[in-house]
Protein backbone atom coordinates (compact mmCIF):
# COMPACT_ATOMS: atom_id res chain seq x y z
CA UNK A 1 0.00 0.00 0.00
CA UNK A 2 2.74 2.40 1.00
CA UNK A 3 4.93 2.15 -2.05
CA UNK A 4 3.88 2.98 -5.56
CA UNK A 5 4.26 -0.12 -7.73
CA UNK A 6 4.84 2.04 -10.79
CA UNK A 7 8.10 3.46 -9.40
CA UNK A 8 9.77 0.09 -9.07
CA UNK A 9 8.76 -1.04 -12.54
CA UNK A 10 9.28 2.40 -14.07
CA UNK A 11 13.02 2.07 -14.38
CA UNK A 12 12.87 -1.37 -15.95
CA UNK A 13 10.22 -0.21 -18.37
CA UNK A 14 12.35 2.76 -19.33
CA UNK A 15 15.55 0.80 -19.91
CA UNK A 16 13.49 -1.72 -21.90
CA UNK A 17 12.15 1.12 -23.97
CA UNK A 18 15.68 2.45 -24.59
CA UNK A 19 16.80 -0.97 -25.85
CA UNK A 20 13.75 -1.13 -28.05
CA UNK A 21 14.53 2.34 -29.35
CA UNK A 22 18.13 1.40 -30.26
CA UNK A 23 16.97 -1.75 -32.03
CA UNK A 24 14.33 0.17 -33.93
CA UNK A 25 16.82 2.86 -34.98
CA UNK A 26 19.17 0.14 -36.25
CA UNK A 27 16.40 -1.46 -38.28
CA UNK A 28 15.33 1.85 -39.79
CA UNK A 29 18.89 2.79 -40.74
CA UNK A 30 19.54 -0.58 -42.40
CA UNK A 31 16.26 -0.25 -44.32
CA UNK A 32 17.38 3.17 -45.53
CA UNK A 33 20.75 1.75 -46.59
CA UNK A 34 19.09 -1.08 -48.55
CA UNK A 35 16.81 1.41 -50.26
CA UNK A 36 19.69 3.70 -51.24
CA UNK A 37 21.68 0.74 -52.55
CA UNK A 38 18.80 -0.51 -54.72
CA UNK A 39 18.19 3.02 -55.99
CA UNK A 40 21.86 3.42 -56.87
CA UNK A 41 22.00 0.01 -58.61
CA UNK A 42 18.86 0.72 -60.63
CA UNK A 43 20.15 4.15 -61.68
CA UNK A 44 23.35 2.61 -63.03
CA UNK A 45 21.52 1.01 -65.96
CA UNK A 46 19.04 3.76 -66.80
CA UNK A 47 19.58 7.19 -68.35
CA UNK A 48 19.60 10.01 -65.78
CA UNK A 49 16.56 11.76 -67.29
CA UNK A 50 14.49 8.67 -66.46
CA UNK A 51 15.99 7.71 -63.12
CA UNK A 52 18.69 9.88 -61.58
CA UNK A 53 20.79 8.17 -58.91
CA UNK A 54 21.13 9.26 -55.28
CA UNK A 55 24.28 11.27 -55.99
CA UNK A 56 22.75 13.21 -58.88
CA UNK A 57 19.57 13.88 -56.87
CA UNK A 58 21.64 15.15 -53.97
CA UNK A 59 23.60 17.57 -56.14
CA UNK A 60 20.35 18.79 -57.73
CA UNK A 61 18.99 19.38 -54.24
CA UNK A 62 22.04 21.33 -53.05
CA UNK A 63 21.89 23.37 -56.26
CA UNK A 64 18.21 24.13 -55.67
CA UNK A 65 18.93 25.25 -52.15
CA UNK A 66 21.96 27.30 -53.15
CA UNK A 67 20.64 29.33 -56.08
CA UNK A 68 16.94 29.02 -56.46
CA UNK A 69 13.72 29.89 -54.74
CA UNK A 70 13.82 26.73 -52.65
CA UNK A 71 12.95 28.26 -49.28
CA UNK A 72 10.37 30.55 -50.85
CA UNK A 73 8.59 27.71 -52.67
CA UNK A 74 8.68 25.46 -49.65
CA UNK A 75 7.42 28.31 -47.47
CA UNK A 76 4.50 29.20 -49.72
CA UNK A 77 3.41 25.56 -50.01
CA UNK A 78 3.64 25.12 -46.27
CA UNK A 79 1.68 28.33 -45.78
CA UNK A 80 -1.14 27.12 -48.04
CA UNK A 81 -1.32 23.71 -46.39
CA UNK A 82 -1.36 25.19 -42.89
CA UNK A 83 -3.97 27.80 -43.87
CA UNK A 84 -6.27 25.21 -45.44
CA UNK A 85 -5.74 22.89 -42.51
CA UNK A 86 -6.44 25.53 -39.89
CA UNK A 87 -9.61 26.60 -41.69
CA UNK A 88 -10.67 22.95 -41.83
CA UNK A 89 -10.05 22.56 -38.09
CA UNK A 90 -11.89 25.79 -37.25
CA UNK A 91 -14.92 24.77 -39.32
CA UNK A 92 -14.83 21.01 -38.81
CA UNK A 93 -14.42 20.85 -35.02
CA UNK A 94 -17.50 22.83 -33.93
CA UNK A 95 -19.60 21.24 -36.70
CA UNK A 96 -18.47 17.79 -35.57
CA UNK A 97 -19.34 18.52 -31.95
CA UNK A 98 -22.72 19.92 -33.00
CA UNK A 99 -23.59 16.91 -35.19
CA UNK A 100 -22.25 14.48 -32.60
CA UNK A 101 -24.20 15.91 -29.69
CA UNK A 102 -27.45 16.20 -31.67
CA UNK A 103 -28.52 12.86 -33.11
CA UNK A 104 -31.30 14.23 -35.35
CA UNK A 105 -29.04 16.78 -36.95
CA UNK A 106 -26.36 14.12 -37.36
CA UNK A 107 -28.67 11.67 -39.10
CA UNK A 108 -29.93 14.40 -41.40
CA UNK A 109 -26.53 15.56 -42.59
CA UNK A 110 -24.77 12.21 -42.72
CA UNK A 111 -25.21 11.71 -46.52
CA UNK A 112 -23.63 15.11 -47.27
CA UNK A 113 -20.40 13.95 -45.75
CA UNK A 114 -20.32 10.73 -47.76
CA UNK A 115 -20.90 12.66 -50.97
CA UNK A 116 -18.19 15.20 -50.21
CA UNK A 117 -15.80 12.37 -49.40
CA UNK A 118 -16.31 10.71 -52.78
CA UNK A 119 -15.28 13.79 -54.77
CA UNK A 120 -11.66 13.46 -55.84
CA UNK A 121 -9.07 16.09 -54.99
CA UNK A 122 -8.46 16.69 -58.71
CA UNK A 123 -12.10 17.72 -59.18
CA UNK A 124 -11.85 20.15 -56.26
CA UNK A 125 -8.70 21.54 -57.87
CA UNK A 126 -10.54 22.19 -61.13
CA UNK A 127 -13.46 23.83 -59.34
CA UNK A 128 -11.02 25.92 -57.37
CA UNK A 129 -9.28 26.99 -60.55
CA UNK A 130 -12.61 28.16 -61.96
CA UNK A 131 -13.57 30.01 -58.79
CA UNK A 132 -10.25 31.36 -57.53
CA UNK A 133 -7.99 31.35 -60.60
CA UNK A 134 -4.24 31.16 -60.18
CA UNK A 135 -3.94 32.21 -56.55
CA UNK A 136 -3.28 30.99 -53.03
CA UNK A 137 -7.02 30.50 -52.66
CA UNK A 138 -7.03 27.57 -55.08
CA UNK A 139 -4.62 25.44 -53.08
CA UNK A 140 -6.06 26.52 -49.73
CA UNK A 141 -9.54 25.55 -50.95
CA UNK A 142 -8.46 22.11 -52.12
CA UNK A 143 -6.64 21.41 -48.85
CA UNK A 144 -9.69 22.61 -46.96
CA UNK A 145 -12.12 20.42 -48.91
CA UNK A 146 -9.91 17.40 -48.37
CA UNK A 147 -9.10 18.02 -44.69
CA UNK A 148 -12.42 19.36 -43.37
CA UNK A 149 -14.52 16.19 -43.81
CA UNK A 150 -11.78 14.12 -42.17
CA UNK A 151 -11.64 16.34 -39.10
CA UNK A 152 -15.42 16.64 -38.99
CA UNK A 153 -16.01 12.88 -39.16
CA UNK A 154 -13.54 12.16 -36.41
CA UNK A 155 -14.76 14.87 -34.07
CA UNK A 156 -18.32 13.76 -34.77
CA UNK A 157 -17.43 10.24 -33.71
CA UNK A 158 -15.68 11.59 -30.62
CA UNK A 159 -18.63 13.71 -29.56
CA UNK A 160 -20.89 10.65 -29.86
CA UNK A 161 -18.61 8.68 -27.57
CA UNK A 162 -18.86 11.11 -24.64
CA UNK A 163 -19.73 9.11 -21.54
CA UNK A 164 -23.11 10.16 -20.12
CA UNK A 165 -21.95 9.01 -16.68
CA UNK A 166 -19.19 11.61 -16.66
CA UNK A 167 -21.67 14.31 -17.63
CA UNK A 168 -23.91 13.22 -14.76
CA UNK A 169 -20.93 13.28 -12.42
CA UNK A 170 -20.19 16.86 -13.42
CA UNK A 171 -23.83 17.72 -12.95
CA UNK A 172 -23.81 16.23 -9.44
CA UNK A 173 -21.08 18.76 -8.61
CA UNK A 174 -23.27 21.54 -10.08
CA UNK A 175 -20.94 22.27 -12.98
CA UNK A 176 -22.08 24.78 -15.57
CA UNK A 177 -22.68 23.71 -19.18
CA UNK A 178 -19.58 25.54 -20.32
CA UNK A 179 -17.46 23.72 -17.75
CA UNK A 180 -18.95 20.36 -18.76
CA UNK A 181 -17.96 21.17 -22.35
CA UNK A 182 -14.43 22.08 -21.35
CA UNK A 183 -13.83 19.35 -18.78
CA UNK A 184 -15.75 16.36 -20.18
CA UNK A 185 -16.46 16.90 -23.89
CA UNK A 186 -13.13 18.43 -24.88
CA UNK A 187 -10.87 15.77 -23.32
CA UNK A 188 -13.06 13.00 -24.79
CA UNK A 189 -13.02 14.51 -28.28
CA UNK A 190 -9.32 15.43 -28.26
CA UNK A 191 -7.93 11.99 -29.23
CA UNK A 192 -10.46 11.78 -32.06
CA UNK A 193 -9.65 15.29 -33.18
CA UNK A 194 -5.97 14.47 -33.10
CA UNK A 195 -6.20 11.38 -35.28
CA UNK A 196 -8.49 13.25 -37.69
CA UNK A 197 -6.17 16.24 -37.81
CA UNK A 198 -3.19 14.04 -38.45
CA UNK A 199 -4.88 12.33 -41.39
CA UNK A 200 -6.15 15.66 -42.63
CA UNK A 201 -2.71 17.24 -42.55
CA UNK A 202 -1.19 14.32 -44.44
CA UNK A 203 -3.89 14.36 -47.08
CA UNK A 204 -3.81 18.14 -47.29
CA UNK A 205 -0.07 18.10 -47.83
CA UNK A 206 -0.39 15.62 -50.70
CA UNK A 207 -3.32 17.26 -52.47
CA UNK A 208 -1.72 20.67 -52.14
CA UNK A 209 0.88 19.52 -54.66
CA UNK A 210 -1.83 18.43 -57.09
CA UNK A 211 -3.56 21.78 -56.68
CA UNK A 212 -0.31 23.70 -57.15
CA UNK A 213 0.56 21.92 -60.37
CA UNK A 214 -2.54 23.37 -62.02
CA UNK A 215 -3.56 26.36 -59.92
CA UNK A 216 -0.48 28.37 -59.00
CA UNK A 217 2.68 29.97 -60.28
CA UNK A 218 4.91 29.06 -57.37
CA UNK A 219 5.23 26.50 -54.61
CA UNK A 220 6.59 22.97 -54.59
CA UNK A 221 3.82 21.55 -56.79
CA UNK A 222 4.45 24.18 -59.47
CA UNK A 223 8.22 23.56 -59.38
CA UNK A 224 7.62 19.83 -59.70
CA UNK A 225 5.59 20.29 -62.86
CA UNK A 226 8.05 22.80 -64.23
CA UNK A 227 10.94 20.42 -63.66
CA UNK A 228 8.99 17.58 -65.27
CA UNK A 229 8.12 19.72 -68.30
CA UNK A 230 11.78 20.62 -68.76
CA UNK A 231 12.81 16.98 -68.21
CA UNK A 232 14.90 17.99 -65.18
CA UNK A 233 14.21 14.63 -63.58
CA UNK A 234 16.92 15.13 -60.97
CA UNK A 235 15.05 18.18 -59.68
CA UNK A 236 11.77 16.24 -59.55
CA UNK A 237 13.56 13.69 -57.42
CA UNK A 238 15.12 16.40 -55.26
CA UNK A 239 11.73 17.93 -54.52
CA UNK A 240 10.20 14.53 -53.82
CA UNK A 241 13.02 13.73 -51.41
CA UNK A 242 12.47 17.05 -49.65
CA UNK A 243 8.76 16.37 -49.19
CA UNK A 244 9.34 12.86 -47.87
CA UNK A 245 11.95 14.07 -45.38
CA UNK A 246 9.66 16.87 -44.23
CA UNK A 247 6.75 14.50 -43.66
CA UNK A 248 8.91 12.05 -41.74
CA UNK A 249 10.28 14.88 -39.59
CA UNK A 250 6.78 16.13 -38.92
CA UNK A 251 5.55 12.68 -37.97
CA UNK A 252 8.40 11.60 -35.70
CA UNK A 253 9.60 15.01 -34.59
CA UNK A 254 6.30 16.67 -33.71
CA UNK A 255 3.17 14.54 -34.06
CA UNK A 256 4.30 11.33 -32.35
CA UNK A 257 5.89 13.04 -29.32
CA UNK A 258 2.90 15.39 -29.02
CA UNK A 259 0.50 12.46 -29.16
CA UNK A 260 2.49 10.53 -26.58
CA UNK A 261 2.43 13.53 -24.30
CA UNK A 262 -1.25 14.40 -24.74
CA UNK A 263 -2.48 10.85 -24.34
CA UNK A 264 -0.04 9.59 -21.72
CA UNK A 265 -3.05 8.68 -19.58
CA UNK A 266 -4.02 5.88 -21.94
CA UNK A 267 -3.35 2.30 -21.01
CA UNK A 268 -0.44 1.01 -23.04
CA UNK A 269 -1.48 -2.15 -24.84
CA UNK B 1 -29.29 -5.12 24.33
CA UNK B 2 -32.28 -7.32 23.68
CA UNK B 3 -34.29 -4.73 21.82
CA UNK B 4 -32.10 -4.63 18.76
CA UNK B 5 -34.86 -3.56 16.43
CA UNK B 6 -37.10 -0.78 17.57
CA UNK B 7 -39.55 1.12 15.39
CA UNK B 8 -37.96 4.38 14.34
CA UNK B 9 -40.91 6.50 15.39
CA UNK B 10 -40.55 5.48 19.03
CA UNK B 11 -36.80 5.84 19.16
CA UNK B 12 -36.66 9.36 17.74
CA UNK B 13 -36.19 11.97 20.47
CA UNK B 14 -37.90 15.28 19.70
CA UNK B 15 -34.76 17.47 19.67
CA UNK B 16 -32.96 15.68 16.81
CA UNK B 17 -32.25 17.85 13.78
CA UNK B 18 -32.88 16.11 10.49
CA UNK B 19 -30.22 16.45 7.81
CA UNK B 20 -32.48 14.85 5.22
CA UNK B 21 -36.24 14.76 5.45
CA UNK B 22 -38.31 13.16 2.69
CA UNK B 23 -42.06 13.55 2.99
CA UNK B 24 -44.66 11.80 0.82
CA UNK B 25 -42.46 11.62 -2.27
CA UNK B 26 -43.88 9.92 -5.37
CA UNK B 27 -42.29 9.50 -8.78
CA UNK B 28 -43.53 8.11 -12.07
CA UNK B 29 -41.68 7.36 -15.28
CA UNK B 30 -44.44 7.66 -17.83
CA UNK B 31 -47.16 5.32 -16.61
CA UNK B 32 -44.80 3.33 -14.43
CA UNK B 33 -44.99 4.21 -10.75
CA UNK B 34 -41.48 4.01 -9.37
CA UNK B 35 -41.88 5.51 -5.92
CA UNK B 36 -45.09 5.84 -3.95
CA UNK B 37 -45.52 8.00 -0.88
CA UNK B 38 -42.01 7.66 0.52
CA UNK B 39 -41.31 9.36 3.82
CA UNK B 40 -38.06 9.05 5.74
CA UNK B 41 -35.66 11.07 7.82
CA UNK B 42 -31.93 10.97 8.42
CA UNK B 43 -30.98 12.71 11.67
CA UNK B 44 -27.94 14.95 11.42
CA UNK B 45 -24.72 13.00 11.87
CA UNK B 46 -26.34 9.59 11.44
CA UNK B 47 -25.94 6.89 8.82
CA UNK B 48 -29.12 5.92 7.01
CA UNK B 49 -29.30 2.87 4.76
CA UNK B 50 -32.02 2.42 2.17
CA UNK B 51 -32.34 -1.30 1.50
CA UNK B 52 -34.42 -3.18 -1.01
CA UNK B 53 -34.45 -5.63 -3.87
CA UNK B 54 -33.66 -4.34 -7.33
CA UNK B 55 -36.54 -2.47 -8.95
CA UNK B 56 -37.71 -0.78 -5.78
CA UNK B 57 -36.53 2.63 -6.93
CA UNK B 58 -33.61 3.00 -4.49
CA UNK B 59 -31.41 4.87 -6.91
CA UNK B 60 -34.27 7.09 -8.09
CA UNK B 61 -34.96 8.03 -4.49
CA UNK B 62 -31.30 8.89 -3.97
CA UNK B 63 -31.29 10.96 -7.17
CA UNK B 64 -34.29 12.90 -5.88
CA UNK B 65 -32.55 13.57 -2.58
CA UNK B 66 -29.44 14.66 -4.50
CA UNK B 67 -31.46 17.01 -6.70
CA UNK B 68 -30.48 15.10 -9.86
CA UNK B 69 -34.14 14.14 -10.39
CA UNK B 70 -37.39 15.80 -9.40
CA UNK B 71 -40.19 14.23 -7.39
CA UNK B 72 -43.68 14.36 -8.93
CA UNK B 73 -45.19 14.84 -5.51
CA UNK B 74 -43.89 15.39 -2.02
CA UNK B 75 -40.99 17.34 -0.64
CA UNK B 76 -37.33 16.88 0.18
CA UNK B 77 -35.89 19.06 2.92
CA UNK B 78 -32.16 19.29 3.39
CA UNK B 79 -31.23 20.52 6.86
CA UNK B 80 -34.74 21.85 7.24
CA UNK B 81 -34.75 23.77 3.96
CA UNK B 82 -36.80 22.66 0.96
CA UNK B 83 -34.32 21.43 -1.63
CA UNK B 84 -33.97 23.00 -5.03
CA UNK B 85 -32.22 21.35 -7.99
CA UNK B 86 -29.69 24.18 -7.84
CA UNK B 87 -28.75 23.52 -4.24
CA UNK B 88 -25.22 24.14 -3.11
CA UNK B 89 -23.04 21.05 -3.49
CA UNK B 90 -20.82 21.87 -0.60
CA UNK B 91 -23.74 20.55 1.39
CA UNK B 92 -24.37 17.36 -0.56
CA UNK B 93 -21.95 15.06 -2.25
CA UNK B 94 -22.94 12.08 -4.37
CA UNK B 95 -20.91 8.91 -4.76
CA UNK B 96 -22.00 6.79 -7.70
CA UNK B 97 -22.14 3.05 -8.08
CA UNK B 98 -19.23 3.19 -10.53
CA UNK B 99 -16.14 5.13 -9.56
CA UNK B 100 -16.47 7.38 -12.65
CA UNK B 101 -12.86 8.50 -12.53
CA UNK B 102 -11.89 10.53 -15.57
CA UNK B 103 -9.22 8.41 -17.30
CA UNK B 104 -7.33 11.44 -18.65
CA UNK B 105 -6.77 12.93 -15.22
CA UNK B 106 -4.27 11.93 -12.56
CA UNK B 107 -5.55 10.87 -9.16
CA UNK B 108 -5.05 14.30 -7.63
CA UNK B 109 -6.69 16.00 -10.62
CA UNK B 110 -9.63 13.60 -10.38
CA UNK B 111 -10.00 14.53 -6.73
CA UNK B 112 -9.86 18.24 -7.54
CA UNK B 113 -12.69 17.76 -10.04
CA UNK B 114 -15.16 17.96 -7.16
CA UNK B 115 -14.10 21.54 -6.49
CA UNK B 116 -13.91 22.80 -10.04
CA UNK B 117 -17.49 24.02 -10.23
CA UNK B 118 -16.66 26.56 -7.54
CA UNK B 119 -14.30 29.49 -7.56
CA UNK B 120 -11.46 28.23 -5.37
CA UNK B 121 -7.94 29.02 -6.55
CA UNK B 122 -5.91 26.21 -8.10
CA UNK B 123 -3.57 26.15 -5.12
CA UNK B 124 -6.44 25.86 -2.64
CA UNK B 125 -7.99 23.09 -4.72
CA UNK B 126 -4.74 21.18 -4.81
CA UNK B 127 -4.29 21.57 -1.05
CA UNK B 128 -7.76 20.25 -0.28
CA UNK B 129 -7.44 17.40 -2.79
CA UNK B 130 -4.18 16.30 -1.17
CA UNK B 131 -5.81 16.41 2.25
CA UNK B 132 -8.73 14.29 0.99
CA UNK B 133 -6.34 11.77 -0.56
CA UNK B 134 -4.42 11.57 2.69
CA UNK B 135 -7.65 10.92 4.53
CA UNK B 136 -8.51 8.01 2.24
CA UNK B 137 -5.02 6.53 2.44
CA UNK B 138 -3.85 7.41 -1.05
CA UNK B 139 -0.74 9.39 -0.24
CA UNK B 140 1.96 8.72 -2.82
CA UNK B 141 -0.47 7.93 -5.62
CA UNK B 142 -1.30 11.53 -6.54
CA UNK B 143 0.28 11.48 -9.98
CA UNK B 144 -0.86 7.98 -11.01
CA UNK B 145 -3.56 7.55 -13.64
CA UNK B 146 -6.80 5.66 -12.85
CA UNK B 147 -5.94 2.67 -15.06
CA UNK B 148 -2.87 2.04 -12.94
CA UNK B 149 -4.94 1.49 -9.78
CA UNK B 150 -6.86 -1.49 -8.44
CA UNK B 151 -10.65 -1.42 -8.00
CA UNK B 152 -10.36 -0.77 -4.28
CA UNK B 153 -7.99 2.14 -4.75
CA UNK B 154 -10.16 3.64 -7.49
CA UNK B 155 -13.04 3.44 -5.05
CA UNK B 156 -10.96 5.37 -2.52
CA UNK B 157 -10.28 8.06 -5.12
CA UNK B 158 -14.02 8.35 -5.79
CA UNK B 159 -14.55 8.69 -2.04
CA UNK B 160 -11.84 11.35 -1.82
CA UNK B 161 -13.47 13.24 -4.70
CA UNK B 162 -16.77 13.19 -2.77
CA UNK B 163 -15.11 14.30 0.45
CA UNK B 164 -13.06 17.12 -1.05
CA UNK B 165 -16.12 19.39 -1.09
CA UNK B 166 -16.41 18.85 2.69
CA UNK B 167 -19.98 17.59 2.42
CA UNK B 168 -22.51 17.94 5.16
CA UNK B 169 -24.37 15.02 3.63
CA UNK B 170 -22.79 12.17 1.68
CA UNK B 171 -25.12 10.20 -0.60
CA UNK B 172 -23.89 6.87 -1.92
CA UNK B 173 -25.46 4.56 -4.51
CA UNK B 174 -24.17 1.03 -3.84
CA UNK B 175 -20.68 2.51 -3.81
CA UNK B 176 -18.74 -0.60 -2.83
CA UNK B 177 -20.84 -3.23 -4.61
CA UNK B 178 -18.12 -3.92 -7.18
CA UNK B 179 -15.37 -4.58 -4.64
CA UNK B 180 -14.36 -7.95 -3.28
CA UNK B 181 -15.65 -8.69 0.26
CA UNK B 182 -12.35 -8.01 2.01
CA UNK B 183 -11.86 -4.69 0.26
CA UNK B 184 -15.45 -3.79 0.95
CA UNK B 185 -15.16 -4.26 4.71
CA UNK B 186 -11.95 -2.24 4.67
CA UNK B 187 -13.80 0.57 2.90
CA UNK B 188 -16.60 0.32 5.47
CA UNK B 189 -14.12 0.93 8.27
CA UNK B 190 -12.58 3.86 6.45
CA UNK B 191 -15.97 5.38 5.74
CA UNK B 192 -17.06 5.18 9.38
CA UNK B 193 -13.77 6.66 10.55
CA UNK B 194 -14.00 9.55 8.09
CA UNK B 195 -17.66 10.16 8.93
CA UNK B 196 -16.68 10.47 12.57
CA UNK B 197 -13.93 12.91 11.65
CA UNK B 198 -16.05 15.11 9.37
CA UNK B 199 -19.33 14.76 11.30
CA UNK B 200 -21.19 13.94 8.09
CA UNK B 201 -24.62 12.53 7.60
CA UNK B 202 -24.44 9.53 5.28
CA UNK B 203 -27.38 8.24 3.26
CA UNK B 204 -26.69 5.20 1.14
CA UNK B 205 -28.54 2.71 -0.97
CA UNK B 206 -27.68 -0.97 -1.01
CA UNK B 207 -29.14 -4.38 -1.68
CA UNK B 208 -26.61 -5.90 0.71
CA UNK B 209 -28.30 -6.21 4.10
CA UNK B 210 -25.07 -7.04 5.89
CA UNK B 211 -23.48 -3.86 4.57
CA UNK B 212 -26.49 -1.86 5.73
CA UNK B 213 -26.34 -3.29 9.24
CA UNK B 214 -22.59 -2.90 9.66
CA UNK B 215 -22.76 0.77 8.67
CA UNK B 216 -26.14 2.23 9.50
CA UNK B 217 -27.80 3.76 12.53
CA UNK B 218 -31.10 3.40 10.79
CA UNK B 219 -32.42 1.25 7.95
CA UNK B 220 -35.34 1.93 5.68
CA UNK B 221 -36.53 -1.21 3.90
CA UNK B 222 -38.33 -0.62 0.60
CA UNK B 223 -40.84 -2.88 -1.08
CA UNK B 224 -40.60 -3.08 -4.89
CA UNK B 225 -42.95 -2.11 -7.73
CA UNK B 226 -43.77 0.59 -6.87
CA UNK B 227 -41.21 1.45 -4.22
CA UNK B 228 -42.84 1.92 -0.84
CA UNK B 229 -41.47 2.03 2.69
CA UNK B 230 -41.97 -1.37 4.22
CA UNK B 231 -40.22 -0.82 7.51
CA UNK B 232 -38.02 1.73 9.21
CA UNK B 233 -35.65 0.30 11.81
CA UNK B 234 -33.14 1.73 14.23
CA UNK B 235 -30.00 -0.39 14.51
CA UNK B 236 -28.77 0.00 18.03
CA UNK B 237 -25.77 -2.34 18.01
CA UNK B 238 -22.44 -1.36 19.54
CA UNK B 239 -19.67 -0.33 17.16
CA UNK B 240 -17.44 -1.54 15.61
CA UNK B 241 -19.77 -4.17 14.24
CA UNK B 242 -18.31 -7.47 13.19
CA UNK B 243 -20.56 -9.11 10.59
CA UNK B 244 -19.67 -12.47 12.12
CA UNK B 245 -20.77 -11.52 15.66
CA UNK B 246 -23.94 -13.29 16.78
CA UNK B 247 -25.99 -10.13 17.35
CA UNK B 248 -25.11 -8.69 13.97
CA UNK B 249 -25.75 -11.94 12.15
CA UNK B 250 -29.10 -12.27 13.89
CA UNK B 251 -30.12 -8.76 12.88
CA UNK B 252 -29.06 -9.44 9.30
CA UNK B 253 -31.22 -12.54 9.28
CA UNK B 254 -34.22 -10.64 10.59
CA UNK B 255 -33.91 -7.77 8.13
CA UNK B 256 -33.45 -10.19 5.21
CA UNK B 257 -36.78 -11.72 6.12
CA UNK B 258 -38.39 -8.33 5.44
CA UNK B 259 -37.19 -8.05 1.87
Amino acid sequence: MASLPATSTGFLARSGRMNGFARMAGQRLSLLAVFLLLWWLAAQRVPAFILPGPGKTWSALTELIANGTFAEDLGITLYRVVAGFLLAAIVGTPLGILLGSNRRLGNYFEPVLSVVNTVSAAIWAIFALIWFGISNGTTVFVVFMEAMPLILTNVWQGAQSVNAEYVELARSFQMSRAKVMGKIYLPTVLPYFFSGARLAFGFGWRVSLVAETIGSSNGVGYRLRQAADLVQTDQVFAWTLTMVVLMVMLEYGILKPLENHLFRWKRRA
Amino acid sequence: MNAILTPAMLAKPPFVRNAVEVTHVSKHFGKLAVLEDISLTAPSGSVLAIVGASGCGKSTLLNIIAGLARADQGEVRIDGVASEPSLDTRVISYMFQEDRLLPWRTIVANTEFGLEAGSLSAAARRERALAALKMTGLEGFESAYPHELSGGMRSRVALARSLVVKPYILLMDEPFSKLDPQMRSQMHEELLRIREQLKMTVVFVTHDVEEAIVLADKIVVLRPRPGRVRESLVIDLPRPRDPLAAEVAETVRRVRALI
